[in-house]
């Protein structure tokens, strides 16, 4: 089944379709990203689309000009891959106002957070031992510092713990992120310093470990 | 536009190990921003595209990832940052952009984006350079294969033939054309993994 599904998307691949979504296994991720190797060295679609570039600049005027205030840009909690494309994106840049969502153990509730000059971010990719990828983790580094993570595990319901861990291996934070349809979010505040962590990892009600990230 | 050396605080290496607090982590960044986000798109709307086709492989995937770097970036984004400064931010939110797809569509991390190695993609002038070592690591890859997977690949990937027109030129059935592109792929993926690419 798995092969036909790779064989789908890399027909499309080749096309220069948009391929389909799958549940891939590890030993399909090189063949994919071969697949993408090989493709991207044919040349002719590598440059962007003039009719593209026009239209998405027509979009991005509109958005400039819309009435929302200057260098604020309120997060869409609802969505959680929007939510940390809008943290991870805000905190990257200096001396600007975002707008983050606490939504930690609550529901969410929107609170203006300063940004100060030269803030520090990191992220990471909560991962099973097979390679598969779980979630992200966003850490920012200011005043306040904060972590950010949203999480998303198909067969899980209920709550998974979420442990903080330094270079020294002790634990430094937790919290408990409620799924929903097997997916959740939070954000919480930390009082450490974000160059010390190591990683993170995530705990099912059992107390087993169903993910890790690692910082780079 | 020359590039100047300075202390960027924005740029410490997150990769600091305990005790390494007084280290300075420089990166050559531009002195000089831009003037209004019709100059950041400007600037970064070709580079930014190229990566992210290189990472995904096709144009629409690339498109549409391309548009919600921008439309998410260009709201918080403050002018007053430097062009080195705002092509860090731009990096880091095409690389949670790129990671979201990735979870979305298939579970699994196939491509990234590093805001640190992938830097120079979005300075090196456009055209230029292909922001991407593709051409050769393909190269690379196919040279190490057999003539026959080679010549499957080629056909299909480099030379834009569809499965027929594989089997044709290659004087065997469709089907087997299949087969051949699929054990083709397997043996270059794992030279590709041992090739690290």
């Amino acid at each position: 089944m798995t092969d036909r599904k790779l064989s789908a998307f890399v027909d499309a691949l080749v096309a220069g379709r948009r391929p389909g979504s799958f549940k891939a296994e590890p030993a399909d991720a090189e063949v994919v990203r071969t697949a993408i190797a090989l493709r991207a060295a044919r040349p002719g679609d590598a440059i962007p689309d003039e009719a593209f570039v026009s239209d998405l600049h027509q979009k991005l005027a509109d958005q400039a000009s819309s009435p929302v205030a200057p260098n604020v840009r309120p997060l869409k909690v609802r969505r959680a891959r929007a939510a940390l494309v809008g943290i991870a994106a805000s905190v990257a840049l200096v001396g600007g106002t975002v707008v983050a969502t606490d939504s930690f153990n609550h529901a969410a509730v929107t609170t203006a957070v300063a940004v100060p000059r030269g803030p520090v971010i990191r992220t990471a990719s909560f991962e099973t031992a097979s390679g598969s990828v779980l979630g992200q983790i966003v850490v920012y580094g200011g005043h306040p510092s904060w972590v950010y993570m949203n999480v998303g595990v198909p067969e899980s319901s209920g709550a998974i713990k979420c442990k903080l861990q330094l270079n020294t291996g002790s634990v430094v934070a937790a919290g408990t992120i409620e799924l929903h349809r097997g997916t959740g979010e939070m954000t919480k505040t930390i009082g450490v310093d974000i160059s010390r962590l190591r990683g993170a990892q995530l705990f099912n009600s059992s107390g087993a470990v169903v993910g890790s990230a690692t910082f780079a | 536009m020359s590039p100047a050396l300075r202390s960027c605080p924005t740029n410490v290496s997150p990769r600091s190990a305990p005790g390494d607090t007084d280290i300075a982590y420089l990166r050559v960044v531009d002195t000089d921003g831009y003037t209004d986000w019709e100059s950041v798109y400007r600037d970064n709307i070709d580079r930014l595209y190229r990566l992210m086709y290189a990472r995904v492989g096709n144009r629409p995937d690339a498109e549409d990832l391309t548009s919600e770097v921008f439309r998410t970036a260009l709201g918080p984004l403050q002018l007053t940052a430097s062009k080195g400064e705002v092509r860090s931010y731009l990096l880091v939110t095409a690389q949670t952009v790129l990671a979201s797809h990735w979870r979305r569509t298939l579970g699994l991390a196939i491509t990234s984006i590093d805001p640190e190695s992938d830097f120079n993609a979005l300075v090196e002038p456009s055209g230029l350079k292909d922001p991407t070592d593709a051409p050769q690591r393909a190269a690379k890859i196919l040279d190490a294969l057999p003539d026959r997977y080679r010549r499957i690949l080629e056909l299909r990937f480099l030379e834009a033939c569809t499965i027929k027109e594989a089997a044709h030129e290659m004087e065997v059935s469709v089907s087997n054309a299949k087969v051949l592109q699929h054990r083709a792929l397997r043996m270059a993926a794992k030279v590709g993994s041992e090739f690290g690419q």
